[in-house]
């Protein structure tokens, strides 16, 4: 019997790992989210049922799924989310769920530690109330986020807290950083990607860096400098999307990504066996690499 | 291994097959076993569906040899590991009696 962790031997096209935006709901109204546009009762009650969740959940169990990320919107905005989450524990998924830590309550990290998660992933978009709020727009969410940390923290649950870089704060990342690193076991990550919104308006963008201050950002700090280099010098492999990885939407829409949701395989309506086989890889992607053109075409026929 | 010793699974311990790998996922993991997942061997994975909480460790070595060509020694040998590395992760306990 081997520890590992990750698996080795996967075929060429196997659905591994699954990010699942449960909801578009939240309590806050983030500046930069692409997902608040659909954080309304009519787009809300499109959004699939429990009964389809847990239905959809054992059809990936059933299919190997082994990673599944829980994310939205705010996941535990869903009345039923701790039923889909121990749901999704007992079924044998690794699970990590993105939230915005503000509604995870003691009561709730005491189920968290009771059937641990992989991880937890906590947006700490400052260090002060004034930065943290500017964003979030709902008052009291900076001290109920460092409540839900603290929580989870004296529950041993394993965190990694997150921010964008973004005009609203840039001021405080790297503080952000620093505190992170003194909470000890936990890791930090920094995204600088803003995303249009779903319903394709461009307001998250306002608030993007340019390059020239993600690079000054950067530069600040030895550890995201490093990190930007890395990036800078390698050459991207090509995207893997709808290989190992897929993404499934509040509405049963599975997806290549998150980032790409041009295409759908209706979850509701078919299986997930035949979206992902059979419907996932005629799918369009502009990173990924196109086919080797033969150098002799076939010629069509019609007679 | 105790040949007259009876192993149940422990229910904190979920088996998946996942792309023709049998691995047992904890579900109740420390911070310390979080990115830990641990994948069994044809032979383990045959095992560990045995283990039933009903038949002792010798039905279940003497069952295996009925099905399979395997030599007993060797069989018993495996067995024996795969238990103590169970037994270590509590994915399997002694059924008292």
């Amino acid at each position: 019997m081997i520890a590992q962790d990750k698996l080795t031997h996967l075929p060429e096209r196997f659905p591994l790992s699954c990010q699942w935006e449960i909801t578009c709901r939240c309590n806050l109204r983030c500046a930069m989210c692409y997902t608040d546009c659909f954080n309304r009762p009519e787009a809300i009650r499109q959004e699939l049922t429990t009964a389809e969740i847990l239905r959809i959940l054992d059809e990936l169990a059933e299919a190997g799924t082994l990673e599944l990320c829980l994310t939205g919107g705010e996941p535990l905005a869903r009345q039923d989310f701790f039923q889909l989450y121990e749901h999704a524990i007992r079924c044998g998924f690794l699970v990590t769920v993105f939230s915005n830590g503000t509604l995870i309550t003691e009561a709730h990290a005491d189920r968290f530690a009771s059937l641990p998660p992989h991880c937890i992933e906590i947006s700490l978009h400052g260090v002060t109330r004034e930065t943290f709020e500017g964003i979030t727009l709902g008052q009291g969410s900076y001290d109920r986020c460092l409540q839900a940390i603290r929580f989870l923290l004296d529950r041993q649950i394993p965190l990694v807290l997150k921010s964008t870089a973004m005009t609203l704060n840039r001021q405080e990342i790297l503080e952000v950083k620093r505190y992170v690193a003194s909470l000890g076991t936990v890791r930090y990550k920094l995204g600088e990607e803003m995303r249009p919104s779903l319903d394709g308006g461009e307001g998250p963008f306002q608030y993007a860096l340019s390059e020239q201050d993600l690079a000054e950002l950067n530069r600040r700090d030895p550890d995201l400098w490093r990190d930007a280099c890395r990036r800078d010098s390698v050459e991207l492999p090509p995207c893997r999307s709808g290989m190992h990885r897929f993404h499934i939407d509040a509405y049963g829409q599975l997806q290549l990504c998150s980032s790409n949701r041009r295409q759908s395989y209706d979850l509701r309506q078919g299986s997930f066996q035949t979206g992902f086989y059979e419907a996932l890889p005629a799918f369009a992607c502009d990173w990924k690499i196109a086919q080797e053109p033969t150098l002799i075409q076939p010629t069509m026929h019609h007679v | 291994m105790t040949p007259t010793a009876i192993y149940s699974r422990h229910p904190d311990y979920v088996q998946r097959d996942v792309a023709g790998e049998c691995i047992l996922v904890p579900i109740r993991r420390t911070l310390t076993e979080a990115n830990s997942i641990y994948v069994l061997n044809e032979t383990g994975a045959a095992l560990w569906r045995r283990i039933d909480g009903q038949r002792t460790a010798q039905d279940i070595v003497t069952d295996f040899c009925g099905e399979y060509e395997v030599a007993t020694d060797q069989l018993t040998q495996d067995f024996t590991s795969l238990l103590d590395d169970l037994l270590s992760i509590k994915a399997v306990e002694e059924v008292t009696r």
